[in-house]
């Protein structure tokens, strides 16, 4: 994994936050919706309970976006 | 929750119909089904309490139909949507499912947090003839509330200041506290189920 990995949900409003800077930021990074597959809600849930969920390459974990609680998964 | 007079114009009777029954809803959720049933299974609704709605909907006026705003992925929704398909399967009453987001004009009507907030499970209880009667949004006041003394205690652990708030804690500090604040309200879901419950009743 040489990106970050984001797990989202696109009608949770911190994931949309979380993108939206990043993407005015120039980042790159790999999505995966959560709420399009149970494979990867359960991939999700392996690193947190709430999207969004980053997992670094280098292994941090973050959930939520700055001032924003994410959805419960 | 909230108790206030709501204006439902975007939901009229056509409308209403046009909602999924729990049925098809579930057939059309691709995440958490396993949850959705296992919920459903053990919703913690006692004889009281289906007699408690049983005699609400017989009730001249009283609830025959509920909207419920959803979403599959939601874990408010796959904690509280089943026990309320659970009470209108008892009780006879209609129940319609609209998800969210292909819905945001009839989410807009619901907003929380002072219009801010898209909280869901929403369940709108009307009259028969699609009258409006109440409203129930995400999570009891007692949910709400142990989440915020869950908060404090989380800061008092981690030693933060009181005026720490997610929003203001450095990001390993607010990682930190986000895996304990989580940690402190899991045990309590089915506790909230059954307050759920009673809210409901109350407002019934």
């Amino acid at each position: 994994m040489s990106v970050p990995v984001i797990y989202t949900i696109r009608g949770c409003d911190a994931c949309v936050k979380l993108l939206s800077k990043w993407e005015a930021e120039g980042r790159v990074w790999e999505e995966r919706r959560v709420e399009l597959s149970q494979a990867t809600l359960d991939e999700a849930r392996r690193y947190g309970d709430m999207v969004p969920i980053v997992v670094w390459p280098d292994g941090r974990v973050e959930q939520g976006f700055e001032g924003s609680l994410g959805c419960f998964l | 929750m909230v108790r206030m007079p709501t204006a439902t114009s975007v939901v009229t009777p056509a409308r209403y119909e046009q909602g999924l029954t729990y049925a098809d809803f579930l057939a059309q959720t691709v995440v958490n089904r396993d949850k959705f049933e296992q919920n459903y299974q053990n919703a913690p609704l006692s004889e009281d309490d289906l007699a408690y709605f049983r005699k609400a909907a017989a009730r001249p006026g009283g609830p025959a139909k509920i909207l419920a705003i959803a979403e599959a992925w939601c874990g408010d929704v796959y904690r509280e949507l089943p026990t309320v398909a659970r009470i209108a399967e008892a009780t006879g009453m209609d129940l319609r499912v609209f998800p969210r987001d292909l819905n945001p004009d009839i989410m807009d009507q619901f907003l929380s947090n002072e219009g801010k907030s898209r909280a869901i499970p929403v369940f709108v209880f009307y009259t028969k003839d699609m009258r409006y009667l109440t409203h129930f949004t995400e999570r009891s006041a007692l949910a709400h509330a142990e989440l915020a003394a869950v908060a404090e205690q989380v800061k008092s652990k981690l030693n933060l200041p009181q005026t720490a708030t997610f929003a203001n804690l450095p990001e390993a500090d607010r990682q930190v506290f986000l895996r304990e604040l989580i940690a402190g309200i899991l045990p309590r879901s089915e506790a909230w189920r059954k307050e759920a419950i009673r809210e409901m009743r109350e407002l019934l």
